[in-house]
């Protein structure tokens, strides 16, 4: 079997100061930056690999390295030690709304959040109406984003990045918005992209989600990878600790 | 078009950076060249938004600011000695590379706090942020041109066979900015008091390049130095077709290509190594 995702002993490290910029000042005065005395490592010696078609759920409290995980991932960040290899190309669920242009309006935002993407001019004018049907904002697609409400804004962003049809989807959190209309929706998407043969890297604090699409977990715990087995394992091992603290 | 080719030649070098990076992106450089072209696009469709009088002040803005200098010195000062005739011609060829380079640091520096959205979200090569704002104003630059052809024509200056290096000026520049463009905008990310220090820069550096003298204007001494200016050469070559410089093209033409050449160098380079740092942080 093929790994689309291959990662080999991840690590990457943050600043812990509170005051992550530096000035100039103080590069001057002190003759060097106080940034490496106050880091930490968010991940560190991670190593696991994800096949074609698997549905992993990353399982972890707040601040565990989840987030920078799927975003090392997504190729957005770029870790300090070890490796990932990425096999194809991934749609990320990610800062849904980040990528919209307030200024401009849906039609022109999904013209272009779709081409950065790598969707060439056929393939967007294909998937128009599609994305327009799906995301529900109707009358509202020659207004400027900037009016929508947050709900429409993500409805518009999960419907273009979805509609990507790369064959990793990389999920935050992001099944957390809409109406209940809308979450139905999305889970059908969902649904339907992983019958595809999809990859799904999901990652969420709700156990109903994680059942719902999961086989696979992989529990984060102290930018350590603690458990790798099925989402039982994962979920129990999370709850175990979960308890741990509140005794 | 050159600028597409001369983009096509800049995302390849900066998918260059991408590729050595531990994620192996299966990107190509077709796909980054389309999202630079969108980007592009979308930053003019914003600044020009639906109305004409968008463009219109892209055109008045370097007029008027030539044409107060032309007051201040031939008419207030009677200045006739200083750069070459007709002046307001003289002035426009060297004010409009400056606004491109003053609107392009002030943007690129900030290009990845400002698309800081975008660069979080979408695996684009990160020097792509810094290339588009660049390649935008440069397309304001050209769009600009009209009022530096219609001067001309209105004075019947005859042009010379060394209007071609203003092409070469062109690329030279913008290699140049892109450099400077990939030193600033991490630095910007990293400590945000760069932006006054590049405003300061800006504006004594408006001075201390010859846009409103010319090279020959500065005492014997002094030329030497201030080659040592990048926009020096690159402002001479921009005027070589309206006042011809023969074979003493040669030294700014040498600046130019060198400062150009070798700021996009390091910039690259530069990008490359902090690139991982500033992502952190953004």
């Amino acid at each position: 079997m093929d790994n689309v995702i291959s990662v080999q002993n991840l690590g990457i490290r943050f600043n812990r100061n509170r005051k992550r910029k530096f000035s100039i000042r103080e590069m001057v005065l002190q003759n060097k930056n106080t940034t490496p005395k106050g880091s930490f490592w968010a991940l560190r010696n991670v190593s696991f690999n994800v096949k074609r078609g698997e549905a992993v759920g990353l399982v972890g409290a707040n601040g565990q390295g989840k987030s920078t995980l799927l975003r090392i991932i997504a190729g957005v960040l770029i870790p300090d030690e070890g490796k990932v290899e990425v096999n194809g190309g991934v749609a990320p669920v990610i800062e849904l709304t980040g990528g919209l242009k307030s200024d401009l309006t849906a039609r022109d935002n999904i013209w272009l959040v779709a081409g950065l993407h790598g969707l060439n001019r056929k393939q967007v004018a294909e998937k128009f109406d599609e994305i327009v049907e799906f995301s529900g904002i109707g009358d509202f697609l020659d207004t400027p984003v900037r009016h929508f409400s947050s709900g429409m804004r993500v409805r518009l962003g999960f419907s273009i990045v979805t509609s990507l049809d790369e064959p990793i989807l990389l999920v935050d959190e992001a099944l957390a918005v809409g109406d209940a209309e809308f979450k139905m929706k999305c889970y059908n998407r969902m649904e339907k992209l992983l019958k595809e043969g999809k990859t799904l890297f999901l990652v969420s604090h709700k156990e109903e989600d994680l059942n719902k699409f999961c086989t696979r977990g992989l529990y984060l715990k102290k930018g350590q990878l603690v458990i790798d087995g099925t989402l039982k394992e994962a979920l129990e091992a999370h709850l175990k600790d979960q308890g741990a603290l509140d005794d | 078009m050159y600028a597409y080719l001369l983009g096509r030649w800049l995302s390849q070098a900066a998918l260059g950076i991408n590729l050595e990076s531990d994620r192996v992106y299966q990107g190509d450089v077709l796909k980054h060249l389309q999202a630079l072209r969108l980007l592009v696009f979308r930053d003019l469709q914003i600044r020009y938004a639906g109305t004409w009088l968008g463009y219109l002040w892209s055109l008045l803005d370097p007029l008027f600011m030539s044409l107060i200098y032309w007051l201040v010195f031939t008419v207030i000062l009677g200045a006739r000695g200083v750069g070459e005739q007709p002046y307001l011609l003289f002035l426009l060829a060297g004010i409009l590379p400056w606004v491109w380079l003053a609107s392009s640091l002030n943007d690129s520096s900030r290009a990845l706090i400002t698309e800081n959205r975008l660069v979080r979200s979408i695996a684009l090569p990160r020097a792509l942020w810094v290339i588009k704002s660049i390649t935008a104003k440069a397309m304001e630059f050209i769009f600009a041109l009209p009022i530096l052809i219609g001067l001309a024509i209105i004075f019947g200056k005859s042009v010379t066979w060394e209007l071609l290096w203003f092409p070469v000026a062109f690329i030279l520049q913008y290699l140049l900015l892109v450099g400077i463009g990939l030193l600033l905008a991490p630095l910007t990310v990293l400590a945000r008091d760069m932006k006054n220090i590049i405003r300061l820069v800006v504006r004594l550096g408006f001075y201390l390049t010859p846009i409103i003298y010319s090279v020959s204007d500065v005492p014997e001494q002094g030329q030497v130095l201030s080659y040592l200016n990048p926009m020096t050469g690159i402002v001479t070559l921009y005027r070589a077709g309206f006042w011809p410089q023969g074979a003493e093209i040669l030294y700014p033409l040498l600046s130019a290509a060198l400062w150009a050449l070798g700021l996009f160098a390091l910039g690259l380079f530069f990008f490359k190594k902090i690139e991982a740092t500033v992502l952190k942080e953004v």
